[in-house]
């Protein structure tokens, strides 16, 4: 009954461009919101934060920048694991050395930068495409991680080659560090998905989104529109790197602690985010957020079913767990090669006429 | 015919301080060579403002080549070309695209992701201005500027009339349509040339019509220059102002249709000559 357009008439263009058209959507969507801002800090748990929702929050943030780059404008990366590598470094270093300036602030300069040297690896995209543009981003992979375990200076020459986050307040009370409470931690990392998910609709929907769709779909079309791919693809690598690396400087900063640069920000987490935004759904804000749950929820879930709830010990759990993850990978890819998104889509259609589709 | 909007309000062309009749782009000796095969040989013709001006040939002729001469796709070896009374011979894509160069594709190159309407949209990305923070946050100017593009589209999108599959990933469409959106996209640029590559292959009776009628159109009501290549010969005899011929790459008629479809040489190579 809420999903209805039936009498939801749009007399405007701004009513017409909205990101949920359908009025019970939209109601439901806000009391989402509400409910995750003004109900979930009071009931959190240590361990719904450190297992479930802020890991979930700040992949969804990494698999929001990774899908701008490949799902928006088509450019395939497997450096992701080295870009978030490069927000958390920039992160603690410019924690470390400037500790009165503001969490929020260091979070998003830890995007700045990394966004510069994003764009400095997205230079090969100007020559090169799909999978030889993944080998070149590879490089960039592997590349930052050497480095950050080479030059000391990075890790201020700490003995174990760790960094650690120091304890940083907001409004006075802890969000990072060993003492900061759940509901802090996760209200942080809530706040600024949700602001930067708004940045990111905002951005795909107006003349940048559609430069970075042209180049994907059709690159040589776009340059005869006088869309330059100069500034179309660069602009994609450093805008998902910026937001990478805020990803990168939260996975550190709020969700790990400390970090060691080969064991945190290996190519497995590049893969990670590859696969999220394509089960998710390339190209589409709520895919990010999709296959973060997918990748980071789904394998707690299981989990606490076959370890809690069956009995079964916890390798077994372990390697049944992998299956089921592997399995249903390959499942959603049959059915629905274009992700969780699209599958949520074409739901959609067919709610508007249901029960009545004719 | 019944229309939403009536095509005299509408301004899809800019202004490029050419009166009508005079050169707009002169074409002047351009050769061009990919490595020992020659697609274009020394071919001069020029376009007047306001004309259609099909050009024509039999197959690989040169004529695709020449129309990515025009829009800076290729860049000739040889020759110059004056746009608006700017010589040049190298340039970008995109700079043809800035100064007022919009095309259509032999085999539709519409972005197949995205909707009709964001298609078109994207025609007017060289006339969009606002920056990247104002774009973030979706409100005054980006908002006012997108709002103001967006309602020169949806004239275009009435003026086309496809007003039902404005919403539709253009992929799902069937070709006829696509056609048509593509040439709402180069419209939306408000170009002072328009080159049309094929604009009617594929297509049926009924639809080679409605395509007919939307280049007139979109010729007479908007005042914009049109060059086209078309193999349909009762089409380009009806709607063409002046005809050239190519063959091999050589320019082997230039004029009228009356006059072209005369000319001894056009009608050898469309007919072959005899070998004795």
């Amino acid at each position: 009954m809420l999903y209805r357009e039936a009498g939801d008439f749009k007399t405007t263009y701004v009513a017409d461009m909205q990101t949920f058209p359908i009025r019970g959507e939209r109601i439901l969507f806000w009391l989402f919101v509400a409910f995750c801002f003004a109900v979930v800090p009071f009931f959190i748990t240590g361990y719904w934060e450190k297992s479930i929702l802020v890991p979930f929050l700040v992949w969804s943030m990494i698999a929001l920048g990774l899908n701008i780059l490949t799902g928006y404008c088509g450019q395939v990366s497997l450096g992701t694991g080295g870009f978030m590598a490069v927000g958390a470094f920039a992160c603690y270093k410019l924690t470390t050395a400037f500790p009165e300036l503001n969490i929020v602030l260091v979070i998003i300069l830890s995007g700045a930068v990394t966004a510069g040297v994003g764009m400095l690896f997205g230079l090969p995209s100007l020559r090169i495409k799909g999978f030889y543009l993944a080998v070149a981003t590879l490089a960039a992979q592997f590349f930052l991680v050497w480095c950050f375990n080479k030059f000391g200076w990075f890790y201020n020459y700490s003995a174990s080659g760790q960094i650690s986050m120091p304890t940083r307040t907001l409004f006075g009370v802890a969000v990072t560090g060993p003492d900061a409470p759940p509901w802090a931690t996760y209200l942080v990392s809530l706040t600024f998905v949700f602001v930067f998910a708004w940045v990111a609709r905002n951005l795909t929907r107006g003349r940048l989104g559609r430069s970075w769709m042209a180049m994907r779909d059709m690159d040589i079309a776009a340059q005869i529109m006088g869309i330059s791919p100069f500034n179309a693809k660069l602009s994609a690598f450093a805008i998902s790197s910026f937001y990478v690396g805020m990803g990168g400087a939260m996975f550190f900063a709020i969700y790990l602690g400390a970090a060691e640069v080969t064991e945190a920000f290996g190519i497995d987490k590049s893969f990670d985010a590859l696969f999220m935004i394509i089960i998710g759904g390339l190209g589409s804000i709520l895919g990010s957020f999709l296959g973060a749950a997918f990748i980071v929820v789904f394998p707690v879930f299981l989990k606490n079913v076959m370890v809690g709830g069956l009995g079964w010990s916890t390798d077994l759990a372990a390697h049944v767990e992998i299956m089921t993850v592997g399995a249903l990978i390959i499942f959603f890819l049959i059915v629905e090669p274009h992700g969780l998104a699209q599958i949520w889509r074409l739901t959609k259609e067919k709610l508007r006429l249901w029960p009545f589709p004719y | 015919m019944n229309r939403a909007v009536d095509p005299r309000e509408l301004k899809v062309h800019r202004d490029d301080g050419v009166a009508k009749g005079d050169v707009l782009l002169e074409v002047k000796d351009v050769s061009l060579r990919f490595g020992g095969v020659k697609a274009i040989t020394k071919i001069s013709f020029d376009v007047r403002k306001g004309e259609i001006r099909a050009i024509i040939g039999p197959n690989g002729a040169g004529k695709t080549s020449m129309l990515n001469v025009i829009n800076g796709f290729y860049t000739p070896q040889e020759g110059t070309i004056t746009f608006r009374g700017v010589e040049r011979r190298a340039m970008r894509t995109t700079d043809a695209a800035r100064q007022g160069i919009a095309r259509t594709f032999q085999n539709i190159a519409l972005f197949k992701g995205m909707t009709t309407l964001d298609n078109i949209m994207t025609g007017r990305i060289t006339l969009q201005k606002s920056n990247l923070f104002a774009q973030a946050v979706w409100r005054g100017p980006a908002l006012r500027e997108e709002l103001e593009h967006r309602h020169r589209v949806e004239e275009i999108i009435d003026f086309l009339e496809i007003q039902h599959i404005r919403k539709v990933p253009v992929g799902r469409l069937p070709y006829g349509l696509q056609k048509r959106v593509e040439l709402g996209r180069a419209l939306a640029a408000e170009p002072a040339l328009l080159l049309l590559d094929e604009p009617m292959a594929g297509m049926n009776l009924e639809e080679k019509e409605d395509m007919s009628r939307f280049i007139l159109d979109v010729n007479s009501q908007f005042g914009t220059t049109i060059a086209l290549i078309e193999h349909d010969m009762g089409v380009v005899m009806d709607i063409s102002d002046r005809v050239v011929v190519l063959d091999y790459g050589r320019k082997i008629g230039d004029g009228s249709p009356e006059e072209v479809s005369k000319n001894q040489d056009v009608i050898d190579a469309y007919l072959g000559v005899p070998h004795e």
